[in-house]
């Protein structure tokens, strides 16, 4: 957070108009702000409430909660939903454990600190459709390296896009070790924030291994954690460009957001993608809220 | 033995070991794609599967540069993330220099509305923006990703260049401006070039950001002409035949800049990542 300025009074007065520049430097910012992002919103909600398929050649009509009603109803939708809500329940604290694993493991190895950072980078520099079609590859029935694992360790090999968990299971796979690094990269700055003292003294006090991990470690790394899982959480919930690179079944593992696509661009069906739209929108808002609650009340004890 | 026992008491082994695992966890697939581009077809469909191509050669890289046009969709990737990123580092210098520096009321809001920007979905975003982009003919250019990958990027650019610009010492711009520079001059002569370090590490993030963005681009651009690379990589695939040494190489080619890029300037990434603390 920006410190309040230590200007003078005579320097401020000298400068009549510093707020008058401020705003001018503060405008541009702000006009993008407003056409690229809160203009968009006003019309997509203007927009859900409209009968408008592009498709149909029929100009765009006022039809009411009539999207939200059909939603409520569609069961592709509740599919999507379901689907997505299985890629945050398993990939968020999947990210968190792995993350936290790959941080742990980056703080013992710090000596080769070049490589094994370029280690934790590379994985976020990766396109995510680039991490989908790579797994997709790994995960391939014939010729994939995932079987052919299974088949030297003595197991059956799994066709793997044949059934909608299977593929889901592989897409969260893929999800967590695209997302893990970043999230360790985050938790070992806190990691290394971390007074060597306090291990110091906890070991005079002969505290185990463990209890060190959970008493010292643990506490400490909830503000990085915080931080990072809102922005791990967000980006769950817009799953697209992996479960798009990996299809299973037909549209057996569609996501909200490839559902809200497909219903945008391919169906050019503005009104219906935009209540879906609004429902995505409602959904990450909500997600902030909590957290943000939570990191109040953590603040605040 | 002895040794081994004992250097795992004393902690070389253990921490080699823990560099190992990071290593191969980060390198692996990368490192498998690139071996997969120099393997022929027939040695891909072998079974058991080869780990190393057993004679390798560059016909995939041919192939990839055959069937799609690469380089077009790479010339599209820098553009739209060299421009998005220029834009959205004059934006967000400007607006971070006057939160950091100048005499304003609530500056802790206006930093958390430019971050706000950041939470809002970019699906929900896409939607609309596909209506506007399309009603002003924008679709299929490159104005149609550079506007909304500038806004994008603002929270963490904002971020990271407030952060730099509050560690210039003051003096330096007042003696600036005794001088006789304006403060825009002072901003110009000298914020701006103490903070180029602040302006580089902003720069990579927003650019490694453009590049990777995937939605958008196929949304708005998805005429050949118009694709940027992880777009374009996703052509390949035919409705029933996937030629993976072909992908591969093509991913090969794609990935080389990012790679450069993240191996000269590892460190910077690093601090603006989790200095600026977001949004992987």
């Amino acid at each position: 957070m920006p410190q309040p300025t230590n200007r003078s009074l005579v320097d401020r007065l000298s400068d009549p108009s510093e707020r008058t520049l401020a705003i001018w430097l503060l405008a541009p910012a702000f006009t993008f702000i407003t056409l690229i992002v809160v203009y968009p919103v006003l019309v997509l909600a203007w927009n859900s409430l409209q009968d408008a398929r592009l498709l149909t050649g029929q100009p765009a009509r006022f039809s009411g909660l009539e999207n939200y009603v059909f939603l409520i109803n569609d069961a592709q939708f509740w599919r999507a939903a379901k689907n997505t809500l299985i890629i945050v329940a398993v990939t968020v604290p999947g990210a968190l454990v792995v993350g936290l694993g790959l941080a742990m493991l980056a703080n013992t190895a710090m000596r080769w600190k070049g490589p094994v950072r370029l280690a934790l980078l590379l994985p976020w520099a990766m396109p995510l459709a680039f991490v989908g079609l790579i797994f997709a590859w790994f995960f391939h029935s014939d010729y994939g390296i995932v079987n052919d694992v299974l088949k030297r360790l003595g197991l059956a090999p799994v066709i793997w896009s044949a059934s909608a968990s299977l593929t889901l299971a592989a897409v969260c796979l893929a999800t967590i070790w695209k997302t893990s690094s970043f999230m360790a990269l985050i938790l070992l700055a806190g990691l290394q924030t971390i007074p060597r003292s306090l291990y110091e003294a906890a070991e005079v006090d002969g505290a185990s291994k463990w209890t060190q991990f959970t008493q010292i470690t643990l506490p400490l790394l909830v503000p990085s954690m915080l931080v990072a899982l809102i922005f791990r959480t967000l980006t769950a919930i817009q799953s697209f460009d992996i479960p798009y690179s990996m299809p299973g079944p037909g549209e057996d593992t569609q996501t909200l957001a490839m559902y809200i696509h497909m219903n945008a661009v391919d169906y050019l069906d503005l009104g219906y993608s935009s209540a879906l739209a609004v429902v995505m929108f409602g959904i990450s808002m909500l997600t902030t809220w909590v957290y943000m609650r939570h990191i109040r009340r953590e603040g605040g004890t | 033995m002895n040794s081994l026992v004992s250097g795992l008491s004393n902690g070389p082994m253990l921490r080699a070991m823990a560099a190992l695992i990071v290593l191969v966890n980060g390198c692996f697939p990368a490192l498998w794609i690139l071996a997969t581009a120099f393997k022929s077809e027939v040695e891909l469909t072998a079974k058991p599967i080869t780990y190393w191509p057993t004679n390798p050669s560059w016909d995939n890289f041919v192939t990839a540069f055959r069937d799609q046009p690469l380089p077009v969709y790479l010339f599209n990737s820098v553009v739209v993330a060299l421009g998005s990123m220029l834009l959205s580092l004059f934006l967000s210098a400007l607006a971070a220099y006057a939160i950091a520096r100048l005499n304003l009321r609530r500056r802790g809001l206006i930093l958390a509305c430019i971050v706000a920007v950041s939470m809002f979905p970019l699906v929900t975003l896409m939607v609309p923006l596909f209506e506007i982009m399309r009603s002003l003919s924008l679709l299929n250019s490159y104005w149609a990703l550079i506007l909304p990958y500038t806004v994008l990027n603002l929270p963490i650019c904002t971020l990271v260049l407030v952060s730099f610009f509050q560690e210039i010492p003051r003096d330096l711009e007042n003696a600036a401006m005794i001088d006789g520079c304006t403060r825009l001059g002072a901003l110009w002569r000298v914020v701006v070039p103490l903070s180029a370090p602040g302006l580089f590490t902003a720069g990579i993030l927003a650019f490694v950001n453009a590049w990777d963005e995937f939605l958008l681009a196929l949304s708005f651009n998805s005429a050949t002409a118009w694709r940027t690379l992880p777009v374009g990589i996703q052509m390949y695939q035919g409705e029933f035949s996937f030629p993976w040494p072909t992908i591969s190489a093509a991913l090969v080619i794609a990935m080389v800049p990012v790679v450069i890029v993240i191996l000269i300037f590892q460190e910077r990434v690093v601090g603006g990542l989790t200095s600026g603390g977001i949004k992987g």
